[in-house]
């Protein structure tokens, strides 16, 4: 089923416009949502995920009008907020049954079954007898992922979920999501590259409430490459590179030198050599790009 | 770094809203409180009493008083808040790194929390100075502002207070990191205090009292506890004695909070945590590196159907009294409300020191404190429960789930609906037990379920509606609750009725309450009570729907935000739903306030003010005027239990006993149906239905000597579900004449309070003729129209009740399916007869020729022996020494306490209420109380001599006659049973009742002969005085002199004796070294100050014990306000010192210890009256066995404030 957004807007009472006529359509499959902190990431999901209601604008996924008939989508929503807490001393089990309930399973065996299955995904049968208040960041986590599967949703939003997580952590929680993103409308919303690289079938660049670019990842490595270029330069001369070039990011290397890439058509002036392109290549350009528009 | 800190929680608190809200809170409800009871609304309300001041400084401190059950609950949302929210927002672990010490965060946080309450509670004060003087208000009810009273309540009760409950929240707070904890120790703090406030009652308690009361108010109260009207109006509190150490105690220990707070706070990450499990700890250790799972979930089935989604409402609400029974405030609050029970059970009902038995509709009745904890649970659960899933942060997790907001709230609400019905449970389950603990076997289960969920939970349901709608509205748990308890509050004084607001349709949650009795069951009172519960749970329905388009789901929305959600939620089923609530809910007010306005008039009490006015000024100049007097009454009383309806009438022989002819009959009638007839012709010359008063032209005069008939009838109209009009009950009516048939000529009547009398243009009230105005000496105290009647009575009830009247039952016989009864008087009454008719159970016996009977509701067998018992020693006692008893029977009869907890005596019958002595619980051991059922019935008897054949003029001093008299006759035969040595347990409740009324009354107090109307002195000082002159003259020579005075006075017609002659009978029997006796103890009001100063005891060497005493006497005489005069004063040699000259008799008693089968008992070892000519005096008494204790006037025979002092123990000095 596809999301559709059009023309979304949504102002807060201090002024900041989070979502500035937004409008995009993702489809079936993994949709990777990149943005700086502060870009409206999470403004947008949690407009989607039927949390905030817009100014003006309107969404549909599939047939339903996700603004006037909330509850309709909501029964086919999974959701992971970027942040949650739970109610203290319950156990996983009976949070997840509790769940259920309010995300309509019928029968007690049903829900059984279902809570049952999903802490085995999750690799939380063993404490789910525990409370999830005590729970560390991952299990919290993959806690999140449990309850957002009980209702076998078809629209599924995580909204930063890899922050703050340990490597094996994240490597385990985004195989979790490429597994259930195969049949549904995955949004993901991160701002580290590589789990969007790793992951999305699709995806988009946002910042200051806009889409600054919509694309698959493949075609945008494709487009840049060939554009990308790396040099080492001493610390003290990046300003002065910058002057004259599109330093898309720069990196202290172990002898205190700085690693740069820099954006370019041709090769650049200096001692620059071609690079494979990289994701965090194109993000770092589109952000410079909106940038140069607004100043 | 302390300064930075304080400095920041302050401006923390002055950029908060709520910071404002509260001193606005505060200063409204202050303003309120001032400027109505200093008159403010007299304009639209019924005027305030006029003759206290009411700021007076004890009046400021009262009013502190009452708000402050508010003003404790701001502590924890202040000082709990202040530690708390770095908790809440995790500052904490940012914070406590930081380099300040412990000592500079802590008294940082605690101080600036301390000035920002003091700021709050400021203006408490300045609301009340100003509502004082605000346009409008009555000048003569206050007097200028005085800064020392209000300085006094904030430096003695309310800064300390706010010291000591801030730092036991503050030490809550900071050791739980649970705000609710907090909030749970104010309720559970005010729950003790008012456990403290039922256990102290008694007058033995108080000094224990006064230390206890964490407020320190009962300090101030046992100090002021006997002032006078003048007194109150101008002294200011002290701050000695008590008041002091109840202060230095608790601030020590607020101060030994604090400094075990500062002792064991450390800045750690984790909040204290107490479990009474052991926890086993083990290396925790990271599994999480499993393999990549297949993602395949189980088919299951969703279902969101209407019934499934109803089901679900049910499971969730469940889910949430899981939460509630399991969390900690709840287990707190009912523990400590169940243990209120407990202890109010054991407590309740005493009087004189005797229980009642653990009845059931006793057992079901549970405190204010228990009720105030219900409530305060459902307001704080009401508020968790809709906040819970955001303070918790699971607020997205759940928000985006499928389940309908009308499942949410449903769930919520029914779950605190639950919480109720489970705290309700409790009560049950804990008045068994009690039951059971006392050996009363009798559980009436279903009494309890109709009394506790049938009446008594919808109380709650109603207020659980208002609170969802402003728990939702105002989105923050506590300050919600605070809201809701600062509305609960308000509802409950008659703030509103004094803004004008009396009608129970107008104000949230109001109606009729229920009544139970054992004889009547619920009666009639519930049709009438479920049409105002289903009227205010159409209101709040109206409000759950408002909830439910308030209710947030997700992020917060702004102001705009919500009022577009509103709208844009306000449709469909909703609006449906709403709109037929809104009709229902209109249209059963519509329905009420049919019945109560235009189907029955009704008149606020503005309007009955006027109502009076007009009364008076219409017919006021009737006063006085000459009409036949009633010298036979045959009446006929049908009722009819089965429909509540009742159909009277009779006629009353009128005769013209003046020596002039009389031309016009004025008739006064009840507010029932009523018709008359003469039997001479008559002209009717104004027929008044709104003051229930016709006036008649005679064609012919009636000359004196000759006799006129009046017949009438009278009854009800028709009874509707809302209102009740008629007495009868379906089992258990009793009515008097008063209440159902005519009276002859103007009854008098009207507004009592001088201020508003003027306003009206009225005189100010006359008190009652003084005895010695020998112009008013025509009628007797009982009736207006009538000497002594013949009487006869027709009485007809259902088949399976008995009807009672006074007489002699002619003859009983069955008509139509109903039972008649002819009751018929041999010798002339006063005109005063009662009614009675229920399914009775007969108990007979006989004393000498005169035949007893009790009527009793089965199972109220407990204590009719001694009720038996009562009638004959009264009986025995007053033939003996007054006269022979005037009937061949003497009846009692019980009636539901739905009339009253009274007893009152009609000729030869007595009806007796059930919840007076038939349930009382006796102890007869050595500690035990009063025992009221006997001695209640001793008094009731006495008044067949004393009101039934010596009835005193209608002028002041008449109560002495019927009720000192009687009350006389009970203790005289008290001390018969039970021996002079216990009396001063039977003295202590009459005089205490004395001392603390005299100082409320608004009418002034006057001598015993002059008592005008005023219990305190009728029942209570006139007992005690008459039992004190017979101790000094002697009981036989006392009881001749009244003999002699019933001889000379019984059923005498008019001119009516009066307390003059009462007491010229005493005096002529006094011996001149106590004539004074009379002087002090009837007339005038003269108190003593009698102190025990010094006593030792040394033992002789021939064994004898020498005592040496030292003690005070001081006598003054009060003025009607209380204020003291010592005349032409002696000065003792002591401190400040002065008395009346005396030249007084007063025992001078010692008292020794005697152990009998292990059991100490005082015996007295000396009791002599010695002549005290001084105030301060020394006495040498040589005894042959060891005193233990010593006391000027021990027993407590004459009147002294300070009775405790005029005993002590004996000193012994060793050779």
């Amino acid at each position: 089923m596809k999301l559709s957004i059009q023309n979304l807007t949504k102002t807060y009472a201090n002024g900041v416009k989070a979502i500035d006529n937004l409008s995009l359509e993702i489809g079936t499959g993994m949709f990777g949502l990149l943005g700086p902190n502060g870009a409206g990431k999470s403004s947008l999901m949690r407009t989607i995920a039927t949390l905030q209601r817009p100014d003006t604008g309107s969404l549909t996924f599939g047939d339903i009008d996700i603004l006037n008939d909330q509850t309709e989508l909501r029964k086919c929503l999974g959701y992971l907020p970027q942040s949650f807490g739970v109610y203290p001393k319950m156990s996983a089990e009976y949070l997840l049954h509790y769940l259920a309930t309010l995300k309509g399973v019928k029968s007690k065996t049903d829900r059984k079954k279902l809570v049952d299955e999903t802490l085995n995904i999750t690799n939380l049968f063993d404490v789910r007898k525990k409370d999830v208040s005590g729970y560390s960041g991952g299990m919290k986590q993959r806690f999140g992922i449990a309850q957002l599967l009980l209702n076998n949703p078809k629209l599924i939003i995580v909204d930063e979920p890899t922050a703050g997580l340990d490597p094996a952590e994240r490597s385990r929680f985004l195989n979790v999501i490429r597994e259930i993103g195969t049949k549904s409308t995955v949004i993901f919303s991160t701002h580290i590259v590589d789990d969007v690289k790793e992951l999305c079938t699709d995806m988009a660049i946002l910042n200051g409430g806009q889409i600054l670019k919509h694309a698959i990842p493949q075609d945008c490595l494709k487009e840049f490459d060939g554009k990308v270029w790396s040099g080492t330069i001493d610390p003290e001369k990046l300003e002065a590179t910058e002057s004259t070039h599109n330093v898309l990011s720069s990196h202290y290397n172990q002898d205190n030198q700085l690693n740069i890439r820099v954006y370019s058509q041709t090769e650049p002036v200096g001692n620059f050599n071609r690079a494979v392109p990289d994701l965090e290549d194109v993000y770092f350009y589109t952000l410079k790009e909106d940038e140069a528009v607004l100043a | 770094m302390f300064y930075s800190i304080f400095k920041q929680e302050l401006s923390y608190w002055f950029t908060k809203p709520l910071f404002y809200i509260y001193c606005i809170i505060f200063l409204i409800a202050a303003l309120l409180v001032a400027s109505i009871s200093a008159g403010i609304f007299d304009e639209v309300s019924a005027a305030v009493d006029s003759t206290k001041i009411v700021n007076s400084p004890s009046a400021i401190t009262g009013m502190f008083n009452s708000l402050s059950t508010l003003i404790i609950f701001l502590y924890p949302t202040i000082f709990g808040m202040s530690v708390y929210r770095d908790f809440n927002c995790e500052m904490h672990k940012i914070l406590y790194s930081y380099p300040f010490t412990k000592a500079n965060y802590l008294s940082a946080k605690f101080l600036s929390a301390l000035l920002i309450v003091s700021i709050i509670v400021l203006f408490i004060g300045i609301g009340l100075a100003v509502g004082f003087v605000l346009p409008g208000t009555n000048d003569q009810l206050t007097i200028p502002f005085d800064l020392i009273a209000y300085a006094h309540v904030y430096v003695v009760y309310t800064l300390p207070n706010a010291l000591l409950y801030g730092s036991i929240v503050f030490a809550v707070v900071l050791f739980s990191r649970n705000l609710t904890a907090g909030f749970v120790t104010v309720i559970v703090l005010s729950l003790i205090q008012g456990l403290t406030d039922v256990l102290l009652q008694d007058p033995e308690n108080r000094i224990l009292a006064a230390y206890l009361d964490p407020l320190g108010y009962s300090a101030t109260q046992y100090y002021a506890q006997y002032w006078t009207v003048a007194e109150r109006n101008e002294l200011h509190l002290p701050f000695t004695g008590l008041i002091l150490y109840n202060r230095v105690l608790w601030l020590s220990i607020a101060a030994l909070i604090s400094w075990a707070v500062y002792r064991s706070f450390y800045f750690g990450q984790q909040a204290l945590s107490f479990s009474f499990r052991k926890k086993s700890s083990k290396r925790a250790l990271k599994s999480n590196y499993g393999n990549i799972t297949q993602v395949k979930l189980p088919k299951v089935a969703y279902d969101f159907s209407f019934l499934q989604n109803l089901k679900v409402m049910w499971r969730l609400s469940n889910m949430d009294l899981k939460f509630i029974i399991k969390s900690r405030p709840f287990i707190l609050l009912s523990a400590f409300g169940l243990i209120m029970i407990i202890v109010e059970h054991s407590q309740a009902n005493v009087v004189r020191g005797t229980g009642m038995l653990p009845v059931t509709w006793k057992m079901m009745r549970y405190s204010e404190a228990f009720q105030f904890a219900m409530i305060v649970c459902t307001f704080l659960y009401a508020g968790l429960l809709i906040q819970r899933a955001k303070m918790t942060q699971m607020l997205h997790l759940v928000d985006t789930t499928p389940v309908q907001n009308w499942m949410l709230i449903g769930s919520r609400f029914l779950a605190v609906i639950k919480m109720q019905l489970v705290m309700l449970l409790s009560v049950m389950i804990s008045g068994i037990i009690f039951q059971i603990s006392k050996g009363y076997y009798d559980f009436e289960v279903s009494l309890y379920l109709m009394g506790l969920f049938g009446t008594n939970l919808w109380q709650f349901v109603i207020w659980t509606f208002l609170a969802f709608f402003i728990q939702t509205l105002i989105r923050n748990a506590y300050v919600g609750t605070f809201v809701l308890i600062t509305l609960f509050m308000a509802f409950a004084t008659p703030l509103l009725a004094m803004v004008g607001i009396e009608q129970a349709v107008f104000v949230y949650g109001r109606g009729p309450g229920t009544w139970y009795s054992d004889m009547n069951g619920f009666g009639e009172s519930l049709s009438a009570f479920y049409a105002y519960i289903i009227y205010w749970i159409l209101a709040g329905m109206l409000l759950l729907i408002g909830a439910n388009l308030l209710m947030d789901r997700g992020v917060p929305p702004s102001v705009r935000e919500r009022l577009s959600m509103i709208k844009s939620r306000f449709q469909g089923r909703i609006k449906v739903a709403f709109l037929i609530t809104l009709c229902g809910f209109l249209s059963m007010g519509f329905r009420i306030y049919y019945e109560d306005n235009v189907a029955n008039p009704r008149a606020s009490s503005k309007e009955k003010e006027a109502y009076q006015a007009e009364w008076e000024l219409k017919y006021g100049h009737h006063m006085g005027a000459i009409q036949p007097r009633i010298t036979a009454v045959n009446t006929y009383l049908n009722i009819f239990p089965e429909t509540l309806d009742f159909k009277a009438g009779g006629t009353y022989q009128l005769v013209n006993k003046s020596a002039v002819a009389i031309d016009t009959i004025f008739l006064k009638y009840t507010n029932y149906y009523s018709s008359f007839e003469f039997d001479q012709s008559t002209e009717t010359i104004s027929e008044d239905t709104i003051f229930r008063f016709n006036r008649y032209l005679l064609t012919e005069s009636l000359l004196p000597g000759d006799s006129i008939k009046l017949s009438f009838k009278v009854w009800n109209k028709p009874n509707t579900f809302l209102s009740e009009h008629s007495p009868v009950l379906s089992n258990g009516t009793f009515l008097n004449k008063h209440k159902l048939f005519p009276s002859i000529g103007y009854p008098g009547g009207g507004l009592e309070d001088d201020e508003v009398r003027k306003e009206f243009g009225l005189p100010a009230l006359v008190p009652s003729p003084i005895p010695s105005d020998t112009a008013a000496l025509g009628n007797h105290t009982l009736s207006k129209d009538a000497d002594w009647v013949d009487f006869e009575t027709t009485v007809s009830t259902s088949l399976d009740q008995t009807a009672i009247a006074p007489g002699y039952l002619q003859k009983e016989w069955v008509e139509n399916g109903r039972r008649y009864f002819h009751y018929k008087m041999d010798s002339k009454i006063l005109n005063l007869y009662s009614f009675n008719s229920a399914k009775y159970e007969i108990k007979k016996d006989h004393w000498n020729d005169v035949s007893l009977e009790i009527y009793y509701h089965k199972g109220h067998e407990y204590n009719l022996d001694r009720m038996m018992d009562g009638m004959k020693a009264a009986l025995a006692y007053c033939s003996k020494y007054f006269s022979p008893y005037q009937h061949k029977q003497a009846r009692i009869i019980e009636f539901p306490k739905t009339f009253g907890n009274f007893a009152q005596a009609y000729p030869n019958t007595i009806p007796f209420s059930e919840g007076r002595g038939f349930i009382a619980d006796v102890d007869d051991s050595e500690d035990g109380g009063v025992d009221y059922a006997f001695d209640v019935t001793v008094h009731e008897m006495a008044h067949q001599w004393w009101a039934h054949q010596v009835i005193g003029a209608d002028v002041a001093g008449a109560g002495v006659l019927a009720e000192g008299l009687a009350d006389y006759v009970r203790l005289q035969v008290l001390k018969q049973h039970y021996g002079a040595d216990k009396m001063r347990k039977y003295l202590k409740y009459a005089t205490d009742k004395y001392l603390r009324d005299r100082g409320n009354d608004r009418k002034g107090e006057n001598p015993v002969i002059h008592e005008d109307n005023q219990p305190y002195i009728r029942y209570s000082k006139a007992s005690v005085v008459l039992y004190a002159l017979s101790d000094y003259i002697g009981e036989e020579t006392m009881n001749a002199a009244l003999s002699s005075y019933v001889e000379q006075v019984k059923f005498q017609e008019a001119p009516y004796t009066t307390s003059l002659e009462l007491v010229k009978f005493l005096r002529a029997a006094s011996p001149d070294s106590l004539q004074y006796t009379i002087t002090d103890m009837f007339e005038t009001i003269t108190l003593y100050d009698n102190k025990m100063i010094h006593a030792t005891s040394k033992k002789l060497a021939n064994g004898q014990y020498q005592v040496e005493l030292e003690f005070q006497v001081s006598k003054y005489r009060s003025d009607e306000e209380g204020n003291r005069s010592y005349g032409d004063q002696m000065d003792g040699t002591g401190q400040n010192i002065r008395s009346l000259a005396l030249a007084d008799y007063l025992d001078i008693g010692i008292f020794g210890e005697q152990t009998k089968n292990g059991v100490t008992k005082e015996i007295a070892l000396y009791l002599q009256k010695h002549k005290v000519t001084s105030i301060d005096n020394k006495l040498t008494i040589m005894l042959g066995e060891k005193p233990v204790s010593v006391g000027v006037d021990p027993y407590n025979k004459l009147i002294d404030t300070e009775s405790k002092d005029n005993s002590m123990k004996v000193k012994e000095i060793m050779r």
